[in-house]
Formats: C-alpha cells, structure tokens, sequence
C-alpha cells in the first residue's frame, strides 16, 4: 500500500516537473541566439509550461548553448551545483558534443559530458528553434519514463567529474578520461 | 518614605562616584539603586494584578522641608505610569552596563544614578518648584555624561539646548506662579486664567519640554548627544529621559493649565489650536525623523532620529488630546520605552563585538549574534508596528483617533512615516544583522548583556496579548484627570469606528504558522554557506576584497530625490542663529573664562538664586 | 465570552476560505499568463500552469537554505499572507474582518513582506538586498496615494472598520459611484499595480537587472511557499480593493435570500476580483518597466494629486 502511493507519488513529482520545465538564463556560444524565437510568438515554448528563470536555485533545465571555453566552464559547473535536483542538462550544437569548429581550440573544451552529466544533446551548428522545440519534448518524455537522471550521475561519478573539471581548469585536456565506458541518455 | 527612598538613591551615586575609578562592578551601586523605583512601582501598582504583590508602605503625597524650600512628592496614576518608563528600565540597563564597559567608568554610574535620582523626583513631584529642581538634577547628570562622550559639537548643541530648555521652563513657572499665586499641582489649573501671559507660558514650556522630548524642531542635540555618547546611557537617553518631556507636556495640558483654559484660546473640531499645532509639530517629526533616519549611515544617529519619529507620535497623541489618543500617546511611550532601549542596547551589543558603528562597515552580525538579533529583531516589530507585538496597538489607536476627528492631514503624514520606519527597520536589519557574513569569528553578546535586553523585550510581548492591562492603567488615569476612557477588553480595544482584537490576530497566525511549518518540514533542505550564493556564475572566493553587502548609500535613489529638500534644513536655520549669536557670545567670552565647570557653576547659583527667590 | 460552536464554525470558514483564496490566486497566476500570451498572439501555457509549477517546487528532491533566519521568509510569508486573508470580508463573509480593520490590514500586510524580506536579506546575495530595498522603496511610494485615497473612503462612511465599509455599501451603492471616490478608486488601481508588482512597477523583482532580486536565492520548497504567497497576495489585495470601492461583491443580501445569497456573492467576489486583475495585467503586459526613482516620482507627484483632490472633494463636499 505505502509503495503504491509512493510510486503514485512519484508519478505525480514527475509530470509536474516535465509539464513546468525552467531554464536558468545562461548563455554561453552562439546557439543563444536561437532562443528568442523558441521563446516568442512563432514557436511559444511556454506552451509546455517552459519559462526561463533569472538564477539556477529556481530552473531545472540548465542549456549549454554552444562552445564553452575554459574560463566559462568553471561559471557553467558552479551554476550547475547550485541547481536543485532533479536538475537537466540540454546541451546545443555540436561544440558541445566533440568541439564542432572549435576542435582544435586550445582553450574550449570539446566533450561536455566529461565534465557535466548531459541528459541530451542537439546535433548541429546551429540547430534550428524545431529541433530545440522537439528535443524539449523528447526531455519531457525522458523525464516521464524517468531516464533522464544526469544530476544521480553527477552524485555517484561525482569524484571522476571533479578530476575532470580539475584538469580542463589547469588546461591539461589530455589528462581528461571518460566517466563511463558507456554514454547513456538519448542523442539527437 | 519618599524622601528617605530618593536620599537613600543619592547616596548610592555618591558611592557609585567614590567607587567609580576603582572598577566596573561600582555598577552595583546603580543597580541597586535602580530598584528603589522598581520597589516603589510594586508598591503603588494601580491595576488589580500588581497591587499588594508587597506592600512596602510608601505613602500617597508627602512634604520635605529642606533648607531653603519645601518639597511635595505624590503619586498619581500618571507619575506611576512614567515611573515605569524612566524607573523600570534602569536596573536592567545598569547591569548591562556593569558588562558594557571594560574597564572602571569612573563617574558614569554616578552620573546614571543622579539622573535617575532626578528623573524619579520629577515623576513624583507634585509642585512646580520640586518638579523643576529635579528636572535640572536630571538635566545635568545627563550633561555630565554627554561630557564623557568628548565630542565637541554633542555638548555644546546639549548645553545649549538643554539651557535654553530650562530657561523656558523656568519663565513659564514663573509666570504661572505670578497668575495663580500656587505652585502646587492640584490647584494650580483652577486658579490660572486664560490671559496672553498664560499663553507665552505655555507656550514656552511646551517648547522647553519639547526639546527634551526632541520635538522637530528643537531635536538638534538629540542626533549628536545620542551619536557620541555611551551606548546604556543613550539607551536610557532615548528609553526613559526623553517620555519626561512628554510628561511634561502631559501635565502642561491637564494639570498645569488645564484644559478649560486651553480650550478657551479657541478650538478646532473640538481640538484645542494649542493641541492641535503640537500635533503638528508631532506629525512633522514623524515624518522628517522618519526621512533622516532612513538616510542616515551611523548606526546610532539612525537610531537617533527613529527615536525623534517615534515620539513625534507621542506628540501627536498629547496634541489631539481625546482619550483614544491619549491612550495611543501613552501606549507609545510605553512601547518606545522598551525597543528603543533594546535597539540601543543591541547596537552596543553589536558595537561591543565588532567595534564598528557604520552600517555600511558592518553586516552578517546576526549569524554570530542570534540572541542579540532576535532582542532586535522584536523590538524591530515593536518599533514598524508590526501587529506581532504591542507597536500596533499604540499606532493603531493613533490613527483611529484621527480619523475619528477626521484630522486629514495627519493620517496619511502618520501613516507614510510608519511605511518609512520600515525601511530604516530594514536598514538596520540588512545592514548590520543580516547579509554578507563579514565577522565570521565574533562570539554572542555576553550572558549579562542578553539578559538585560531580553528582560525589556518581554512588555512587547505581554502587552501585545493584554493590551487591556496597560488600558487599564490608562483608565485610572484618565479617570484622575476626569476624561472618559476607552472601553476595552484584556485583549480587545473597541472604538466608534472599529475594534482591534489581539486574540484574533494571535489565533490567525498560530495557524497561519501550522500551515507554513507543515510545508516547512515536509521537505527536506540542507544548508549551505552564505558565499555559495549565485552572482551570475561568479565564484565570490577567489576574488580578494569583494564586498557582497549592499548596504552603502542603502536608499540612495530615494536620498537622490529627498536630499535637496532635507539636507540639514534645520540646522542651516540654527547656524544663522548661531552666527547672530556669536558677536553677543564674544562679548560674553570676556565676563566668563568658559570652561564647562564654571558654567555649570554660575547657572547653578543663578538657579539656587531664583528658586530662593520663589518660594520666598 | 463566545461559545464553542460559533468557534468551531468560524475555524471550519477560516479554513475554507484560505484555501479558496490560495486556489484562486494560483489560478489568477495562470490567468495572467494566458493573458500575456495571447496579447503577445502566443497560444500560452494553459491555466492551471501555475499549479503544476508549485507541485514541481514543492516535490523538488533537493532544497538550500542559508540558515535559519532564511527559513523565517518560508514561515512569515504564508503565514502572515493567509492572516491577512481571513481579515478581509470575501464576497460579504465577515469572518474576522470584525475584529480587526483597515490599518491592521495594512499592517498585516508587512508581516508577510518583513518576512520574505528577512529571508532574502540573510541569503546574503547582494541581489537580495537591492532587490528588497526597491520593495520597501515602492511600498514608500504607493503607499502615500494609497491611504490618502482609502482616508477619504474612511472618512466618507465614518468607520475604519472594513466590515462596515462592506455594509455601508449594500443595495449597489457602490463607493466607486460616488464621483470623488471613482476618483479615489482610479488612484487606488494605479497604487494595487505596484503592490501586485504588476509592469511599469515590477522593480523589486526586475529578473533581468538583478536576478529576479529578493527570491534570487530561493528555490524548492522555499520558491513554491513564496509562489503560494504571492498567489493569495493577488487576491488580498484585489480583494481589498474590491471591498472598499466595489461594495465587497455584495449584490444579494444574505438575510433575505440565506445561503444563494452567499453562493451568488462568492461568484460576483470572483468575478470582480478577476476584472481588477486583468486590467492590471493588461497594464503590464504594455509596459516596459520603470527605475525606482520613476516610481516614486510618478506616485507622489501625478497620483498623489489626484488623491488629495478626491480627499478634499470628499471633505468640503460631502460630509
Ligand atoms: S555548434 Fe556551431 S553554432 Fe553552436 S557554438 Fe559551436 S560553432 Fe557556434
């Protein structure tokens, strides 16, 4: 009985929080000019209950919006550990996934996921506001069925994350290792 | 007994004075001393809870005969409801005291117990003469310690003032001797006529009670006295010296002159004119100290000028003059008495740890200091009037009073000066308890500070539950002076226009509080430290020397606005004065070699002179 | 002294109407962003939007405090806010509105306000500090129009008591059909936009200049009790406003029609209450937003003025 309501519960803690997903206002690369039109009359993201939020204390979803350099990442993971879980991580373009354009930077780092859990990642450069539109909807679903769990995997690897971090912010990228042998979570 | 009480309290100075110089514990002298008052207090309760508790036998009215003058003393329910203020408060800001300064005094404790000496003596006076005799015993003990605080400009606006005050007073004792042919306050308003000379009288003597109760726009000392002086003397300053004015002014309007004779200068809505302008002097206190205060940097100047706003409500309440005014006036002076000397007290508190009075300089006190925050933060809620504790009740029935009298310019001036005593609440909130953690390493206030503090914050709390405790004690006044009272209830206050029921109030927020605590705790949380803050990605550690408290020019939008038309109005105005004056004082200069004591000397003579010559 | 029974009811009315309050105020939340949206031609998220976002802070899996006196902003503010609830008459239920009035009202509505305000100040942000300074700043501004157009309320029904300004104004004699107090009432609404923080007067929370200010710290359990705040504030204070200048939503008289009466009165109280948001949320969806210096300006200057001229108009005219 208890674990029926539980699990009800949880069900309940779920959909509230894939039908009311905020963002914090963080943009890092040029995939933030995307987001106004996400956000205004032609695509109307707040349809689905999305809005963007002044500070990581108030959003679930934190978007990396493109290349991050060195100097940002460290910003980007204290905004990280200052949201409450559970807490997402959408990132854009593929500067996040293996450094896009900028793979040969010495100062951008190329491969988000070593040094934040990604729950999902969107392919191009840039991609366009439907793509973004549709990955929001692939999180919710992600969310619903309960998969997209980064920030549980920032807690339990969260050793290996710091080394990682640690290492991109002595700019010694080759000492950066994988934090799982297999990536989890939906790509796109 | 009266006498034998008040000889016993000046002979316990005299050994405070002896003792001074040897160590901080001569404090005990004042201490004991301060619980003469309590005992007579105990002694003389007029509501039924307090009286016989012990029966001391001090009697009603007595007469002294003293070399050159006879004293009166008596009690009345007023004298009793003041000697609470200027009595009750002393032993405990004594003993905070003992534990303030860190090494010997010398002649403070001395100095506190002749002004408490002088302060019990005029509340229990019942003639002009002795109630003028201890009003400048009180005077210049409080001097002497405005002398101790060595800031030129504190003494000599305190001299000058607190002179010109006495001169005053003394010209409008004089005149209302030479009308009535009697000293004696029970028969003086009967016989006193409603000539011009009266009015001078009384006019005189409201501006010389004024300036005690730091009335705009005689307050000119009362910044600089409070900013540079010791923090348990300006707590008793602020908390107890000042409601003397106002029971001057009390006494001026029901016993000195009487209200027939007041009324006969002609009314406005059944408001006496003479009432009515203190009201307005009273509201524009309110405001402008409300102003300043909210402008002000030093923690004790803006504590200073709160004080002036609040009294100015005081004011307002003696001025309208009905009895649910009077009774907001009284519950004022009660409720200002006990948080303005909790806030003093605090700020010393504060001082005490961290040896910083600007509230820019300060900041995150409250995390080291939670008692002495809390003592704050209720006298805080005392002072915005926050119905959390007694500070409603006495604003409250001042705004009802004037809206009964449809006084339209004073509600909304009362009014917006108690918005305005929210944000220099604030300032003193955010600025010096709360914030960026700025003295991580400071202990709490020493036990025999908080105690102290604590003790006086404890009427707030039970005249917020019985507020018709303390309307009774106005009853017994009010009925002494021939006024109708207020009908109450322990808990409930009834008007014409409305009621305000505590209980109600209480019983709403216990649930309002069961709501909040349920979701409270239904939840988890986890506590982090205050520099894991978000600054926009910013990491606050690494950068050396970044202030994260916004606290300096806290108001400065509205001080941008409010500067052209505040800025030192009134005390240009003194300056000009002062500049008139000072070819006359040079020419003075050459009589006098001034020094501070041969002053006080020749106006001693000149006042032993001129008591000499009135009762002869 | 009162019998148990009338305590009992009391409490179980209390209760009720605390919780229509809240529910409604978060339905308003999800009103108003339906409204913006469709005014900037966006379908919006639906209504009950701002239910699912507090059931999203509320189950939240991690919340931060700063310590204990941030937790005072979780305790004051919806205790304080429900307070100052039951002290208003809705839709003619007194509740305990006879036992208190207008000033305390008044005053209630700080203890909410000082509570939050506690809160942010101990998060130790500097973002909270601004933002709570511009709070009590535009409380300062609204607040001098605000009483003086309510003074003229008080004097013209000669009560302070908010409960009998309700009663005063049974059969549709309506204040705001008194030529002075529309007056009054136009003064009024401009002084209710900047205490719901509506647009040109959302400065305190201004979440582009100083991250959202005030609740820059909060979230979980703390932003889900400050939204619940800030939904039964919205019907506070429309209800305030209802109360004083549209007749408290009275239109039936319970003592000749009982129980539809209170039924039709709660309907008309929604409906009036809903109207008086909506046009300030309209206001704001047109508006850029003002410096705090603006605000005051524009307050005491333009809306003072005409409070005057309508207190004035009220005292030399009408009584
Ligand atoms: S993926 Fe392309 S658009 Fe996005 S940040 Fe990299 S370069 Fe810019």
């Amino acid at each position: 009985m208890a674990e029926e309501i539980k699990e009800k519960w949880s069900k309940i803690a779920r959909w509230a929080s894939k039908r009311s997903l905020w963002m914090v206002h963080f943009c890092t690369g040029c995939g933030a000019i995307e987001m106004p039109p996400v956000m205004t009359s032609r695509f109307d993201m707040e349809r689905f209950g999305m809005g963007s939020m002044a500070t990581p204390r108030q959003a679930d979803i934190l978007l990396i919006t493109g290349y991050l350099s060195i100097k940002t990442l460290k910003r980007v993971v204290r905004v990280y550990e200052q949201m409450q879980a559970p807490k997402y991580v959408v990132a854009f373009g593929s500067c996040t996934i293996n450094g896009g354009m900028y793979w040969d930077s010495y100062n951008t780092i190329k491969d988000l996921s070593k040094y934040i859990p990604v729950d999902l990642y969107i392919a191009g450069c840039m991609p366009r506001p439907e793509a973004i539109i549709d990955a929001f909807n692939k999180l919710m679903e992600m969310i619903d069925r309960g998969e997209a769990r980064g920030w549980e995997k920032y807690e339990k690897y969260y050793e290996k994350y710091k080394r990682n971090q640690e290492a991109a912010f002595n700019y010694k990228l080759e000492e950066v290792e994988e934090v799982e042998e297999e990536r989890k979570g939906g790509e796109k | 007994m009266i006498w034998e009480a008040i000889s016993l309290m000046v002979l316990l100075a005299l050994l405070a004075y002896a003792t001074g110089r040897l160590s901080r514990y001569s404090g005990i002298f004042a201490v004991l001393a301060g619980f003469v008052p309590l005992a007579m207090l105990f002694d003389w309760a007029p509501t039924a809870g307090l009286k016989h508790l012990i029966s001391l036998g001090f009697e009603k009215s007595t007469a002294v005969n003293i070399k050159i003058a006879t004293l009166h003393f008596s009690i009345t329910p007023l004298s009793w409801l003041f000697l609470t203020m200027v009595g009750g408060i002393f032993p405990f800001i004594a003993l905070y005291a003992i534990s303030y300064f860190k090494k010997a005094p010398g002649g403070f404790f001395g100095s506190m117990t002749l002004a408490l000496v002088g302060a019990t003596g005029v509340v229990l006076a019942s003639d002009l003469l002795t109630f003028f005799i201890f009003w400048e015993v009180m005077s210049w003990s409080a001097f002497l310690l405005v002398v101790r605080g060595r800031d030129r400009s504190a003494i000599t606006s305190y001299f000058s003032f607190s002179a010109l005050s006495a001169y005053l007073i003394l010209f409008g004792i004089m005149v209302l001797r030479s009308e009535a042919e009697t000293l004696s306050f029970s028969s003086l308003s009967s016989s006193i006529t409603s000539s011009r000379l009266t009015l001078l009288a009384f006019i005189s003597m409201a501006a010389g009670f004024g300036v005690k109760g730091a009335l705009m726009p005689l307050h000119i000392w009362a910044p600089r006295a409070y900013s540079r002086s010791e923090e348990p003397f300006v707590a008793y300053l602020a908390g107890g010296l000042s409601k003397l004015g106002y029971y001057g002014i009390f006494l001026l309007f029901y016993s000195f002159v009487g209200v027939s004779v007041i009324t006969r200068f002609g009314t406005f809505r059944g408001v006496p004119y003479l009432g009515y302008s203190l009201a307005i002097f009273g509201a524009l206190s309110a405001f402008i100290g409300t102003v300043l205060a909210f402008m002000e940097d030093d923690l004790r100047k803006l504590l200073a000028y709160s004080s002036i706003g609040q009294l100015g409500y005081i004011a307002i309440g003696i001025g309208i003059g009905t009895p649910l005014a009077l009774s907001g006036a009284l519950f004022q002076a009660v409720n200002h008495t006990f948080f303005k000397a909790v806030l003093f007290l605090a700020a010393g508190s504060v001082y005490y740890r961290t040896g910083r009075w600007k509230i820019s300089e300060l900041g995150g006190v409250a995390y080291r200091m939670p008692f002495t925050f809390l003592a704050a933060l209720f006298s805080i809620f005392a002072l915005a009037a926050i119905p959390i504790t007694s500070g409603f009740a006495a604003k409250w029935l001042l705004y009802v009073s004037t809206v009964d009298k449809r006084f339209v310019f004073l509600t909304p001036i009362m009014l917006i000066a108690g918005v305005g005593a929210f944000l220099y609440s604030f300032r003193i909130l955010y600025g010096v308890f709360l914030g960026e953690p700025r003295y991580p390493d400071i202990k709490e206030a020493p036990a025999l500070q908080l105690i102290p503090m604590w003790i006086l914050v404890m009427p707030l709390v039970i005249f917020l539950i019985f507020p018709g405790k303390l309307m009774d004690v106005f009853g017994e006044i009010f009925a002494y002076y021939g006024l109708e009272g207020v009908s109450h209830t322990d808990f409930a206050i009834t008007t014409s226009l409305s009621s305000y029921n505590t209980l109600a109030v209480i019983f709403a927020l216990m649930g309002g509080l069961m709501v909040a605590f349920i979701i409270y705790v239904s939840r988890p949380h986890r506590v982090v430290s205050h520099y894991d803050n978000y600054l926009s990605g910013e990491i606050p550690e690494v950068h050396e020397g970044l202030s994260l408290h916004a606290a300096t020019r806290y108001y400065k939008p509205v001080e941008d606005l409010f500067q052209p038309y505040f800025a030192h109005g009134a005390e240009r105005f003194y300056h000009h004065i002062e500049v008139g004056l000072e070819g006359v004082g040079d020419g003075l200069r050459r009589l006098f070699k001034t020094t501070v004591s041969n002053m006080i000397y020749l106006v001693l003579a000149g006042l032993l002179l001129i008591g000499w010559w009135l009762t002869w | 002294m009162v019998d148990f029974s009338s305590i009992l009811a009391l409490l179980v009315e209390g209760v009720l109407l605390a919780a229509l309050g809240v529910l409604t105020g978060i339905l308003f939340m999800g009103i108003a962003r339906k409204v913006v949206a469709r005014v900037h031609n966006r379908v919006g998220p639906p209504v009950y939007q701002s239910y699912i976002d507090i059931i999203k802070l509320l189950t939240k899996k991690t919340n931060i405090s700063h310590g204990w006196i941030f937790d005072l902003a979780l305790l004051f503010s919806i205790s304080g806010i429900l307070l100052t609830l039951l002290f208003l008459p809705i839709g003619g239920i007194k509740l305990l509105s006879i036992h208190g009035d207008l000033f305390l009202v008044l005053y209630l509505l700080a203890i909410p306000a000082l509570g939050f305000a506690l809160g942010a100040g101990a998060s130790g942000n500097p973002n909270a500090g601004i933002g709570v300074m511009r709070a009590l700043v535009m409380m300062f501004s609204y607040e001098l129009p605000f009483i003086i157009a309510v003074l003229a309320v008080m004097i013209y029904y000669d009560t302070t008591s908010i409960a009998t300004i309700v009663a005063s104004q049974s059969h549709m004699r309506w204040a705001i059909l008194v030529p002075p107090l529309l007056i009054g009432a136009l003064v009024a609404d401009m002084a209710l936009q900047g205490m719901l923080m509506e647009k040109p007067f959302d400065i305190p929370i201004a979440p582009h200049e100083i991250a959202s200010g005030p609740m820059v710290e909060f979230g979980g359990k703390y932003l889900g009790t400050l939204m619940l705040y800030k939904a039964t504030s919205i019907v506070v204070e429309t209800t305030l406003f209802v109360d004083l200048f549209l007749g408290g939503a009275v239109v039936l008289d319970p003592a000749t029609y009982g129980a539809v009466a209170y039924a039709v009165n709660l309907v008309v109280w929604f409906l009036l209450i809903l109207a008086v948001f909506i046009i300030s949320v309209l206001i704001n969806t047109v508006f850029p937003r003002f410096r705090i210096e603006q605000a005051l300006k524009f307050y005491w200057s333009y809306d003072t003025a005409l409070a005057i001229l309508a207190l004035m108009w009220i005292y030399f005219l009408y009584i």
